[in-house]
């Protein structure tokens, strides 16, 4: 006995990188991460003397009175680990189909070219990435201006530019790291070194700290705060530095991944 | 400590517009995640009910959380098929249940007439005094290539510079197809689990043949595996014998020319090899297979070419027949109904008898110079004698034979 197949919507590349997001945990998990940051860390910002005196019983823990931009560098710093942990494991994951051989076969004798394949790929795991964070700065900024105040809708836009720009470049660079290894974990291990303490160190040269792609991670709060401490032209350079780095980073990543054997 | 009871109402009551979304997201996640455990077809490291305590008990969203990242089963939920009993596909396997939509255009049967598809030159890839070492390959249009070989022979690392996996180090590969005309099937195929198989499939059409309309070739690709029952199930639950067929049914998804299969039966029971062999033998003459196979007798029974290969050099190559011709001192066992004294007589006469003895009252053992000689002059002989033939069997005429022959390989090797 046969059965009649359902009718399939037309497969392509971009609609495989659509269903990895939504039938696996990835699009949940990468937005309960953001969201729920965005949506926690002014609470505990504004109540931070609240919880501390419930902690330290019988002692009255007093705090100056929170800002607006402290509440958004709260989620910021926060997002810009624990998000991008989880975002990069989520693209290193989707990059390394050279981790299963079956699989790399599959797409590499009928794939004659490898940007077909990482493309949507970078495309797929960048927006995921990018959503998921505005997602949670508007939960931060929903929630900032209930219990503590506005944040300026200017910087509020810029630094969300920035923050998105960053993510970009982060994507880019696990792209890179999925090139030089077939493991999925050395490729996440790879980029978090890269992104969380190589850059962080180059950021300390005081002479190219603004160019350092990083220096893009705290901008959302700068931006913000009263009066704002930089402007968007501060990180311009930080910008195309990181627009450039991750452009380059894609085409090595799609031409050591070509020349790979497997 | 927090006294909501004396005074004032506390300032963190004050804020419930800002705590809703906050609860919003923790019921909204431990809700998501009930409704996926509850339609998981199975989760990974705890059973359910754990799970459900876990989601609803364990600090939230922390159980939801933990939930998602290490229980979910990767094959996903929800459109999932309960399989088919026992796991098999149940429509069989037929070299006929394919329909047109995955038929190329008939190419001329003859082989002496045929034009390579593939042929290499030298071809050669060293892995340190392993590999391959000046292959020169040559596969005819429309032919069953076998390519059987000791483990460690080089059919693998062949196949791969067949399909451009790997590279030579020396030699040239020259297909008379397109790469998108030559199809490859690994010997364990491998596909993301949260696809269904009718979603591999056709990736793998859209891939080969990008805006074509893929449904048709899907679907009989599919029905020719005998995938068809397991069109909506999900890769992740199917057995590795399905994920074969599947490997299978993406070859012929593309409509290929060409396709070249490693190991194309290792997973499969003897029934659905059976079955797979006769998909393959149907293709004879449609397409140009090359498959690599440790069982002899399934090379023997599909393969009209057929190429040894021992420590990466090619010893023979050429028409399976001739093969056994040519390697052999073909035997028979020959059943005579009444004395066989006269028959064996006869048969010592013969210039292309190498041997004839009585093995038991009635039956003779004859030994031949070539399978042909005995197979045209056994019945002359007997029918000159006036003797009368219960049968005529052959005993050691097979490609095993011809393979310990010529590689001098011993019966445990080649398993």
């Amino acid at each position: 006995m046969t059965t009649a197949t359902r009718p399939a919507r037309p497969m392509s590349l971009w609609r495989l990188e659509w269903l990895r997001l939504v039938r696996t945990p990835r699009a949940v998990s990468l937005g309960a991460v953001f969201l729920a940051t965005g949506l926690l860390e002014p609470v505990a910002t504004r109540y931070a003397s609240v919880l501390l005196s419930h902690v330290a019983r019988g002692t009255v823990v007093s705090l100056p009175k929170p800002t607006a931009a402290q509440a958004l560098s709260s989620y910021v710093s926060e997002a810009t680990i624990v998000g991008l942990i989880v975002l990069v494991a989520m693209a290193a994951s989707a990059y390394n189909f050279d981790a299963r051989p079956g699989l790399s076969a599959f797409f590499r004798t009928r794939v004659p070219s490898m940007w077909r394949l990482i493309a949507p790929r970078f495309a797929a795991s960048a927006a995921a990435g990018v959503v998921a964070y505005l997602l949670g700065t508007l939960a931060a900024w929903y929630e900032t201006r209930l219990l503590i105040g506005p944040l300026p809708a200017g910087g509020l836009l810029a630094g969300m530019l920035c923050a998105a720009v960053y993510l970009m470049f982060a994507v880019a660079v696990t792209a890179l790291a999925a090139s030089l290894t077939t493991s999925t974990v050395a490729s996440v291990g790879i980029t978090l070194a890269i992104l969380l303490a190589a850059l962080p160190l180059l950021g300390e040269v005081h002479a190219i700290s603004s160019w350092v792609p990083t220096a893009l991670v705290s901008a959302p709060a700068d931006l913000v705060s009263s009066p704002p401490a930089d402007d968007l032209a501060h990180y311009v350079p930080a910008l195309a530095v990181s627009a450039v780095a991750g452009a380059l980073a894609l085409v090595a990543a799609v031409l050591r991944l070509q020349a790979r054997e497997t | 400590m927090i006294n909501l009871a004396a005074g004032p109402a506390h300032p963190i009551l004050h804020a419930w517009p800002a705590l809703i979304p906050v609860a919003v997201l923790i019921l909204g996640l431990d809700g998501y995640c009930l409704v996926n455990l509850v339609r998981a077809p199975s989760v990974r490291n705890l059973p359910k009910p754990l799970w459900a305590i876990v989601i609803l008990f364990v600090s939230a969203p922390l159980g939801a959380i933990l939930y998602l990242c290490f229980g979910t089963d990767r094959t996903g939920t929800g459109r999932t098929r309960p399989p088919s009993p026992g796991g098999a596909p149940t429509s069989a396997l037929s070299a006929t249940a394919a329909p047109s939509a995955v038929q190329p255009t008939l190419l001329a049967p003859g082989p002496a007439d045929r034009r390579p598809v593939v042929t290499t030159t030298g071809l050669s890839r060293d892995y340190g005094g392993i590999g391959l070492f000046d292959v020169d390959l040559v596969v005819p249009q429309g032919s069953i290539y076998g390519l059987v070989g000791l483990n460690g022979a080089g059919k693998t690392t062949l196949l791969s510079i067949l399909a451009a996996t790997r590279r030579p180090d020396r030699g040239t590969v020259s297909l008379a197809v397109g790469r998108t005309s030559a199809a490859v099937c690994p010997d364990v195929p491998e596909f993301d689990p949260w696809l269904t198989s009718t979603e591999v499939a056709g990736l793998a059409r859209a891939l080969v043949a990008p805006g074509s309309d893929s449904s048709a070739s899907v679907a009989a690709a599919l029905r020719a595996t005998g995938l068809a029952d397991a069109a909506d199930r999900r890769v992740g639950g199917l057995s590795r014998g399905m994920l074969q067929r599947l490997g299978l049914a993406c070859a012929l998804a593309g409509d290929p020319e060409l396709l070249i299969l490693d190991e194309p039966m290792s997973a499969l029971d003897p029934a659905g090899r059976a079955e797979l062999l006769g998909v393959i033998a149907g293709m004879r003459g449609t397409r140009t297979v090359i498959f690599s196979s440790h069982i002899l007798a399934d090379v023997q029974r599909v393969a009209d070419q057929i190429g040894i290969l021992r420590a990466g050099r090619l010893l023979y190559q050429g028409s399976t027949a001739e093969l056994m011709d040519r390697y052999l001192t073909p035997s028979w066992l020959l059943r005579i109904a009444g004395p066989a004294d006269p028959v064996q007589a006869a048969l010592a006469a013969q210039p292309w008898v190498t041997k004839v003895e009585a093995t038991e009252p009635g039956v003779l053992q004859v030994d031949a110079t070539g399978i042909a000689d005995g197979e045209r002059g056994i019945p002359a002989i007997v029918a000159a004698c006036g003797a009368r033939q219960v049968a005529c069997e052959p005993v050691t005429a097979d490609l095993e034979s011809a393979f310990l022959a010529l590689t001098g390989a011993g019966v445990k090797e080649v398993a």
